[in-house]
C-alpha cells in the first residue's frame, strides 16, 4: 500500500508538466492577447508591454520560465491585474470555493446516500419512484435554472435569504450550497441505489443472512460498504472539480471563488493566472483520484494493492 | 424510461413547481413608487455594484471605466467630473488658463493633503505624469497623454537630433513646436534615416529622450504647466481622466508594485481603502486629510465588483445595494424598471456602430457603404433597444452644446437600391437586382453578447426587407473579435462601439486619425487629420466645433463607418441616495453623494 501511494505520488510530477504545456500551447495558439482593447494600441506601447512581460524573448525562454515556474509553485503576476501574484489570487478564492463545494458535497452526500438507500431497500415501493423522480428532476434540472429560480422564490419574493454574495459563514451560503448540490445530491442517490440493488443480491450478502446476522447488521455492515464503491469512485473527480470553483454558480451568487477567476482568466488571456489554476485543478483531481484508490481498499475487503 | 408511477409522480412535481412560480410572481409586483426594498443602512453608508474586478488602484495601471469611478473616489485630478454634465469643475487645481494657441496650459494648485499629512505639489504632478509615460512601466493608458511635449517620444524611448557643431537640436520641419524624434533601436533608426526628408538628419548625435524632456513642469509648488506638442484646447477636459491623476511619490517608491495594498496605499480623494478582497469588497472611509472634507457626508463607500447583470437587479431588489454602474438593467427588464423612479436614463456620451471593410470586397465602394447604411430604419432600432437614440453621425448629437451635428444618410431605401445599381447591382434594365449582388461575400462580424446579436440580427432583417439580400452573421469571442477587426481579416462589417474619453467631439473623431489608434476600417484621409489639426488650433470654440463639423462631414460622406444608435444610460439607483445623477458618462463625484433618511425628501 505504501510503495502504490508513493508511485501514485511521484507520477504527478510528469503528468502535471504535460498538462500545463499543453495549457500553455493551447493559450499561445488563441488569437488575440491579454492587452488588446477595444482601442488599438500605438505601437510603442505594445512593445513596452511586451517587453516588461518578456513576450519579446523566444518561445522556449518563455515556456523554460513557465516551467521552471509551475515546478517552484511560483506562478508569478497575473497579466491582468498587475500587482497581484497569482498565488495571492488562489489562496483568497480557494477557502471560498472549497467551503462551498465540501458543504454542497457532504450536504449531496447525507441526502443522496439515504434516499439511494431508502429505496433500494424499498425498491419499486412509493419511497423508490418518489426518490428517483426527484432525483431525476435533480440530474434534469440545470443550476442555472435552479439557481434563479431560488433566488426568484426565497430572496425577491418573500425576501427570507440574501440573493448573493459571500459573507463567510452564515445565511448567504444557504442557496448557492442548495443548488450546487442539487445535481451531486440527485447522482449519488441514483448510484447508491444501483449499486445497493446490486450488492443487495450478491453471494456474501445471502452468506450474511444465512449466518443468521440481523437485518441491521446485513445493511450497515455488508451491504453499505460495498454498495457505497461506485459513489466513491465518483467523489474523487466530484469533489476535485467541486473545490476548485463551480463556475455557473460563483456567477450567479456572485462568489469570490477560483471559478470567476478560471472563466476570466481565459477571457483575460491572463497566462499565468490560467496556467496556476489549471495547475491546482490538475494536483487536486490527482491526488483527490488516489483517496479514491485508497478507499477502495478500505471498503472493499477484495481490493489489495 | 421511468415506471409509470414515477412519470406520475414528475408530471405532478413540475405541475405544483410551476404554481408555486407562479405564485411567487403575482407577490412580486406592488403598489410603490420604487422597485424592490427602499431600507438605508443605518448611518452615511453607500453600496455601489461598480462593474467588474478592478485591474489595479494604481491609476495609470487601470484602463476601464469600473476603476475610473473607483479613481474618482481615491485619487482627485487637477479637474473632477460635473456630478450632472460630467464637464471638468475645479478639483485639485482652483483655476487654469490657457496660452493664446492652446499649446501651454498652467494650471494654479488649491492647498490639499495626501492623506498621510504631506502637502500635494505641482512636483507630484510631474513626478506620475513622467512615471505614467516610462516605458518599463508599460501602461496602455499611456497614449493619453501623447499629446504632451515629448511624451510619445519618451515613452516610445524614442531619440532627438543633435548637431554637433552648434549643439543645437534639429527641430521637427513638420510642426514648429517640437524637435525632431527618430526611433531609439539602431536599426529602425537607420531605415528611418533613409527617407529623403530625413536628409537633415543624418550624420548628427542621436540623445534619448529623457523624463525630463516630458512637457509637463512644476513651475513652483502650486503651480503646474503643461506644454502640448500642437493646439490642445480640451487639456482641462482631458486631466480629469485618472491617467493624470497624481500618485504619492514616497508611497510608491517605498512599496513598488504592492504600494496600492490596503495598509501601504496612501490617496488625495475624498476617501481611503479600508479593505480590498478581489472579486468581493472594495471598502472605503471618509479621509479626514482631504481637503474637502467638509462637504464629504458619506463615512463609508462599498463597491462590489460584480459581473452578472441579472445577479445585479436581484441584490439591487432585494435592498443589498444601492445603486448600480451604467448599463446594468437587462434589456428585457426596462418595460418593467422604467415604470419605477429608480430607473436613471440620460444621453450617454458613447455611439454605437459598425466600421465597413474598405479595402476589400464589395464595402470597398463606397456607394455600398452609403447603400447599406441608408437601408437601415435606425429610428426603429432605436425603438427596439429600448434605451437607445438613433443617430446618423459618429459625434453623439446634442451631447456636446454649440456643436453642429451635420447630418449623415438618412433612412432611404429607393436611394439605397438605386445606388446599389449604380454600383453595378442591376439587371438588363438598369433596376436594382437583389440576385447580382454578392450578399454572401459580407458579413456582420461582431463579439459575442446578447445585445450585439439582437442588433445584428435587427440589421439583418432590415436589409432583407429593404435591399432583398441575406448577409451571414458571424459572432467571435471578444478577444479574437478584436484581432480579426484590427488586422482587417473580416469581410463587410464588424462590430465597433465607442465610449468617449473627455467631453470634447475630438475623443471620437480622433478614432479616424492613424496615430489615434486604428479603427479597423482601412480607411484614412490626409484631409481629414488636416482639418483635426486645424481646428485644434482655433482659439475660439464656435470656430473650432465648425471646423470639427467639417471634418465630421467628410467622414460621412466617406462613410468608413455605419452609425447606428447613441446609448442612453440604464442604471438603477435608490430613491435616498442623492447627489449622484444620470450624466452622459455616469461619473460620479462620490464627495457629493449621500443618503437622505427621511423619506418625504426622497427622489
Amino acid at each position: 500500500m505504501g510503495r502504490f501511494i508513493l508511485r501514485r505520488l511521484l507520477v504527478i510530477v510528469p503528468m502535471l508538466l504535460v498538462v500545463v504545456s499543453l495549457t500553455w500551447a493551447l493559450i499561445r495558439l488563441a488569437p488575440g492577447n491579454f492587452y488588446s482593447g477595444e482601442k488599438k494600441l500605438p505601437a510603442a506601447i505594445e512593445r513596452n508591454i511586451r517587453e516588461k512581460y518578456g513576450l519579446d524573448k523566444p518561445w522556449y525562454v518563455q515556456y523554460g520560465r513557465m516551467l521552471s515556474n509551475t515546478v517552484r509553485g511560483d506562478f508569478g503576476e497575473s497579466l491582468k491585474y498587475p500587482g497581484t501574484t497569482v498565488n495571492a489570487i488562489l489562496a483568497a478564492t480557494l477557502p471560498v470555493s472549497a467551503t462551498l463545494g465540501v458543504l454542497a458535497y457532504l450536504l449531496a452526500l447525507v441526502v443522496g446516500i439515504t434516499a439511494g438507500t431508502l429505496a433500494a431497500l424499498r425498491q419499486n415501493s412509493r419511497v423508490d419512484y418518489a426518490s428517483m423522480t426527484i432525483a431525476m428532476l435533480g440530474i434534469s434540472m440545470p443550476n442555472f435554472v435552479l439557481g434563479p429560480a431560488l433566488v426568484f422564490l426565497f430572496a425577491l419574493s418573500w425576501y427570507w435569504l440574501p440573493p448573493a454574495r459571500w459573507e463567510g459563514f452564515g445565511v448567504h451560503m444557504v442557496l448557492p450550497v442548495l443548488t450546487l448540490s442539487a445535481v451531486y445530491m440527485a447522482y449519488i442517490a441514483r448510484l447508491t441505489r444501483s449499486g445497493m440493488l446490486e450488492v443487495l443480491r450478491s453471494n456474501y450478502i445471502r452468506t450474511a443472512r444465512a449466518k443468521g446476522l440481523s437485518e441491521f447488521d446485513v445493511i450497515v455492515r455488508h451491504a453499505v460498504r460495498g454498495g457505497l464503491l461506485p459513489v466513491v469512485s465518483f467523489s474523487g473527480p466530484a469533489l476535485a472539480f467541486l473545490i476548485s470553483g463551480a463556475v455557473v454558480v460563483e456567477r450567479i451568487f456572485a462568489l469570490p471563488g477560483l471559478g470567476n477567476y478560471f472563466i476570466n482568466a481565459n477571457l483575460n488571456r491572463d497566462e499565468p493566472l490560467i496556467i496556476g489554476i489549471v495547475a491546482f485543478m490538475s494536483i487536486a483531481v490527482l491526488i483527490f483520484n488516489l483517496l479514491v484508490d485508497v478507499a477502495y481498499a478500505l471498503f472493499d475487503p477484495r481490493i489489495r494493492y | 424510461m421511468l415506471p409509470a408511477a414515477a412519470r406520475r409522480a414528475g408530471q405532478v412535481a413540475v405541475v405544483a413547481l410551476t404554481t408555486f412560480l407562479a405564485a411567487a410572481c403575482t407577490t412580486g409586483a406592488a403598489d410603490s413608487p420604487y422597485f424592490g426594498k427602499t431600507q438605508p443602512l443605518d448611518g452615511q453608508v453607500l453600496r455601489y455594484i461598480s462593474g467588474s474586478e478592478p485591474e489595479s488602484l494604481d491609476p495609470p495601471m487601470s484602463s476601464g471605466q469600473p476603476e475610473a469611478r473607483i479613481m474618482m473616489a481615491i485619487f482627485e485630478g487637477l479637474t473632477e467630473y460635473d456630478p450632472k454634465t460630467a464637464q471638468p469643475i475645479p478639483a485639485l487645481a482652483e483655476s487654469w488658463e490657457p496660452n493664446d494657441d492652446n499649446s501651454v496650459f498652467t494650471f494654479h494648485l488649491r492647498d490639499a493633503r495626501w492623506s498621510d499629512g504631506s502637502p500635494i505639489t505641482a512636483e507630484d504632478f510631474v513626478y506620475s505624469l513622467r512615471r505614467g509615460l516610462t516605458p518599463s512601466l508599460a501602461s496602455r493608458l499611456a497614449y493619453m497623454a501623447y499629446d504632451v511635449l515629448n511624451a510619445q517620444a519618451y515613452n516610445e524611448a524614442a531619440v532627438f537630433v543633435r548637431d554637433r557643431a552648434t549643439g543645437s537640436f534639429v527641430m521637427n520641419p513638420a510642426n514648429s513646436l517640437e524637435r525632431l524624434v527618430l526611433p531609439g533601436d539602431e536599426t529602425a533608426r537607420a531605415e528611418a534615416l533613409k527617407a529623403p526628408a530625413m536628409a537633415l538628419a543624418r550624420d548628427k548625435e542621436y540623445v534619448p529622450i529623457r523624463a525630463e524632456d516630458v512637457g509637463i513642469e512644476a513651475v513652483d509648488a502650486k503651480t503646474l504647466r503643461f506644454r502640448m506638442r500642437q493646439p490642445i484646447p480640451f487639456v482641462p477636459k482631458l486631466v480629469s481622466h485618472q491617467f493624470f491623476r497624481p500618485v504619492p511619490r514616497r508611497t510608491v517608491e517605498q512599496y513598488g508594485d504592492t504600494w496600492t495594498q490596503p495598509g501601504h496605499i496612501v490617496v488625495s480623494g475624498a476617501f481611503t481603502i479600508e479593505t480590498w478582497r478581489p472579486y468581493d469588497v472594495l471598502v472605503m472611509k471618509r479621509n479626514p486629510a482631504y481637503y474637502d472634507a467638509a462637504v464629504v457626508k458619506l463615512e463609508s463607500l462599498i463597491f462590489y465588483p460584480l459581473e452578472d447583470i441579472t445577479t445585479m437587479m436581484n441584490l439591487y431588489k432585494a435592498g443589498e445595494v444601492d445603486a448600480t454602474y451604467n448599463h446594468t438593467v437587462p434589456s428585457s427588464w426596462i418595460p418593467l424598471v422604467r415604470q419605477y423612479k429608480d430607473y436613471q436614463d440620460t444621453p450617454e456620451v458613447a455611439t454605437e456602430a459598425y466600421v465597413f471593410n474598405t479595402t476589400s470586397g464589395p464595402t470597398s465602394d463606397v456607394r455600398v457603404r452609403h447603400a447599406l447604411n441608408m437601408a437601415i430604419d435606425k429610428v426603429a432600432l432605436a425603438r427596439f433597444r429600448r434605451a437607445a437614440k438613433p443617430t446618423t453621425s459618429t459625434v453623439p448629437v446634442g451631447m456636446f452644446p454649440g456643436y453642429p451635428s451635420p447630418k449623415g444618410d438618412v433612412f432611404d431605401p429607393e436611394k439605397a437600391k438605386s445606388l446599389l445599381a449604380d454600383a453595378g447591382f442591376k439587371d438588363a434594365s438598369g433596376r436594382y437586382d437583389p440576385s447580382t449582388f454578392p450578399a454572401s461575400d459580407l458579413e456582420v462580424t461582431y463579439n459575442t453578447s446578447e445585445s450585439n446579436r439582437s442588433n445584428a440580427e435587427f440589421v439583418q432583417a432590415q436589409w432583407k426587407q429593404n435591399l432583398g439580400i441575406t448577409v451571414p452573421l458571424r459572432n467571435m469571442e471578444f478577444r479574437t473579435f478584436l484581432q480579426t477587426r484590427s488586422r482587417l481579416e473580416y469581410r463587410g462589417l464588424a462590430r465597433s462601439g465607442w465610449i468617449g474619453d473627455y467631453m470634447d467631439p475630438f475623443t471620437f473623431l480622433s478614432m479616424y486619425v492613424i496615430e489615434g489608434g486604428e479603427n479597423g476600417s482601412g480607411w484614412v484621409d490626409p484631409k481629414f487629420e488636416h482639418l483635426l489639426s486645424e481646428a485644434n488650433r482655433q482659439h475660439d470654440q464656435d470656430a473650432r466645433y465648425r471646423m470639427l463639423s467639417d471634418a465630421e462631414t467628410l467622414l460621412l460622406e466617406a462613410q468608413p463607418t455605419l452609425p447606428l444608435y447613441n446609448n442612453a444610460t440604464n442604471f438603477v439607483k435608490k430613491p435616498y441616495v442623492k447627489g449622484m445623477y444620470a450624466n452622459p458618462a455616469t461619473m460620479h463625484a462620490w464627495k457629493f453623494v449621500y443618503i437622505e433618511h427621511d423619506p418625504a425628501k426622497w427622489d
